[in-house]
């Protein structure tokens, strides 16, 4: 089952006097278990392509569905509950708040009912930043500040990840794990990730790739 | 609201983390409101100059004669008035006469203000003494209390005192603390003094009284011809001048309030400026608005109410220091609805941060990151 169905979704910006077609009938699908990479030069729409499959921008027209739910026709004021219990996040940096240790980045995004289903700990764990479940991300290493960025995603067991050129901020080996990270959780919790991307080192780890060109999906 | 527990953690967190900054505001905090308190002691302070004698003295209503305005020092009683009232009410009764006079010291020329509160020795409306004895413990002819004001003036207990017009000498059997009316200090003497006074001064003086105090509530069946029973809030908002002083000091004191809140409010617009990206990443991880907002209200609610906790211990430490003769006078439930006023405000004032939070869009926290 296609976890994240995107369906010719069209998105354009007024640009001064002329109009800029940034996404030109879109389809996109990608089944639980599946890393899908979205690949393009910058300004060639990833950056709104993941903002319309996250919830946070709404298409001119097209279909958004997410675990089999229409996301696209819910009203907006609900759009911050989807993404809080249906989306996990990756940004291109760790994004993680100052004032919190490991463990607390997880719980506090944490719904109730979620905490029976994954452990913050467990997670953390999983990927290799145990060590760091009390330790603030001032004191943390890049790759550490992300791993742990990357646990949060998956604190609220969401239908879909969604990451944003997660390996900008790291140098080449780091990425890397933080993608082989992204890849294994997604595999063995079977979510679908998608990552934009333009690093193609890391494209070996993905299962299929999509290039984004003038507004169209290339396969 | 499910989440409120581990917000207000998140809220404390924040404060602990960014502790140099929040120390620096709550200082700030502390200090607006230890400059309202203080200055709010001294209007209240210079308030009581006015009123004191009458705002400490056992009684609930007064009985003058009707054309007095209010003002127990134009009113006149016939003598027999205080029996007649006495015998209308459960309630205690007693007379008072009020009037402004000159005291001097025994071998001395200067004149001393004073306003002489006359009373029946012994009655409901005797102040309590804080050194010697009440007028009717002593043996002395005539005795006097006076207001502890008049110690600064080396008038001691035991000393002879005489009234300027008369000249009947008074010997000195107490002091009062706190006791003025009319930026004044009283002094208390028995009504038959007050009788010779008169008598001295006017052969054809016949028994008035200004006022009958009464203490308790009964009093739907006092009904005598051309008199009224007024209460005391009334009585003393219509002591020459206190109205008008009251509503200055008030004034100050809550403009004083509501710019101090407002430059909290306006501090902490400032830090939610810098915080704009965070609060677009928590939004983006679908934080709901309403966790936002209790964020926001939890912290600014912790500054304040800490800030007012200390405050209050400051201020109260320092009235406890301050002499004796400063007009300082700090009620506890005056001071409270101070800072709870503030609080209030304050937290009333970063509506301006809820608005702004409101507005950023989530969308910043995909992309590069930079606004």
């Amino acid at each position: 089952m296609s976890l994240l169905e995107i369906e010719k979704i069209t998105k354009s910006y007024q640009d001064g006097t002329e109009k800029q077609q940034v996404l030109d009938e879109v389809s996109l699908k990608v089944d639980g278990g599946e890393v899908v990479a979205i690949v393009g030069p910058s300004g060639s729409g990833k950056s709104t392509l993941l903002s319309i499959a996250g919830m946070l921008l709404s298409p001119d027209r097209g279909i958004v569905r997410i675990g089999g739910t229409e996301e696209s026709s819910l009203p907006k004021k609900e759009w911050a509950k989807e993404r809080r219990e249906r989306i996990g996040f990756v940004f291109q940096s760790h994004h993680l708040l100052p004032y919190l240790n490991s463990e607390e980045q997880l719980t506090l995004f944490q719904e109730k009912r979620k905490q029976k289903k994954v452990s913050a700990l467990e997670l953390l764990k999983e990927l290799d930043v145990e060590s760091c479940i009390r330790k603030y991300p001032a004191n943390m290493s890049g790759g550490e500040k992300q791993r742990v960025a990357i646990a949060r995603a998956f604190i609220n067991d969401p239908d879909i990840i969604l990451a944003d050129e997660p390996t900008a901020s790291l140098d080449a080996k780091r990425g890397r794990q933080a993608v082989e990270m992204i890849r294994n959780e997604a595999k063995k919790r079977g979510k679908a990730a998608v990552v934009v991307t333009h690093d193609e080192r890391i494209l070996d780890l993905i299962d299929k790739i999509y290039p984004l060109e003038n507004g169209k999906l290339m396969l | 609201m499910q989440s409120g527990g581990i917000t207000l953690k998140q809220a404390w967190k924040e404060l602990v983390y960014g502790k140099k900054k929040y120390i620096l505001i709550e200082l700030l905090l502390v200090l607006l409101m230890f400059m309202v308190l203080f200055l709010s002691g001294l209007a209240e302070g210079l308030g009581r100059a006015v009123s004191s004698g009458i705002e400490d003295m056992d009684a609930d209503y007064y009985l003058l004669d009707d054309s007095a305005e209010d003002l127990i020092t134009v009113s006149s009683l016939n003598e027999d008035v205080p029996e007649k009232v006495k015998k209308q009410t459960t309630a205690l009764t007693a007379p008072l006469d009020i009037q402004r006079m000159y005291l001097v010291k025994e071998g001395e020329a200067e004149k001393l203000n004073v306003t002489y509160f006359a009373i029946e020795p012994d009655s409901f409306i005797e102040p309590a003494v804080m050194d010697g004895v009440g007028l009717a413990d002593s043996d002395v002819p005539d005795p006097i209390i006076l207001d502890d004001d008049f110690l600064l003036e080396g008038i001691a207990l035991g000393d002879t005192v005489y009234d300027s017009s008369s000249d009947i000498p008074f010997t000195v059997t107490g002091f009062a603390k706190d006791q003025m009316y009319g930026h004044v200090s009283i002094g208390f003497i028995s009504t038959d003094t007050y009788a010779k006074i008169r008598k001295r001064l006017s052969p054809m003086y016949t028994k008035m009284y200004h006022a009958v105090a009464i203490k308790g509530d009964d009093i739907e069946n006092i009904g005598i011809e051309g008199t009224e029973v007024i209460s005391k809030e009334d009585i003393i908002s219509s002591i020459p001048s206190y109205t008008a002083e009251h509503l200055t000091i008030t004034m100050i004191v809550w403009v004083l309030i509501v710019i101090s809140a407002v430059i909290i409010g306006i501090f902490h617009y400032i830090l939610t400026l810098q915080k704009r990206k965070q609060f677009g990443i928590m939004k983006a991880l679908g934080m709901s608005m309403g966790r936002l907002v209790f964020l926001v209200i939890s912290e600014v609610a912790m500054l304040s109410v800490s800030a007012s906790v200390i405050s209050l211990v400051l201020a109260f430490g320092m009235a406890g220091a301050l002499p004796e003769t400063m007009p300082f006078y700090l009620e506890t439930s005056n001071a409270v609805a101070v800072v709870t006023a503030f609080v209030l405000i304050s937290i009333f004032s970063s509506i301006l941060s809820i608005l702004n939070i409101s507005r950023i869009d989530p969308i910043t926290a995909i992309g590069g990151g930079e606004e």
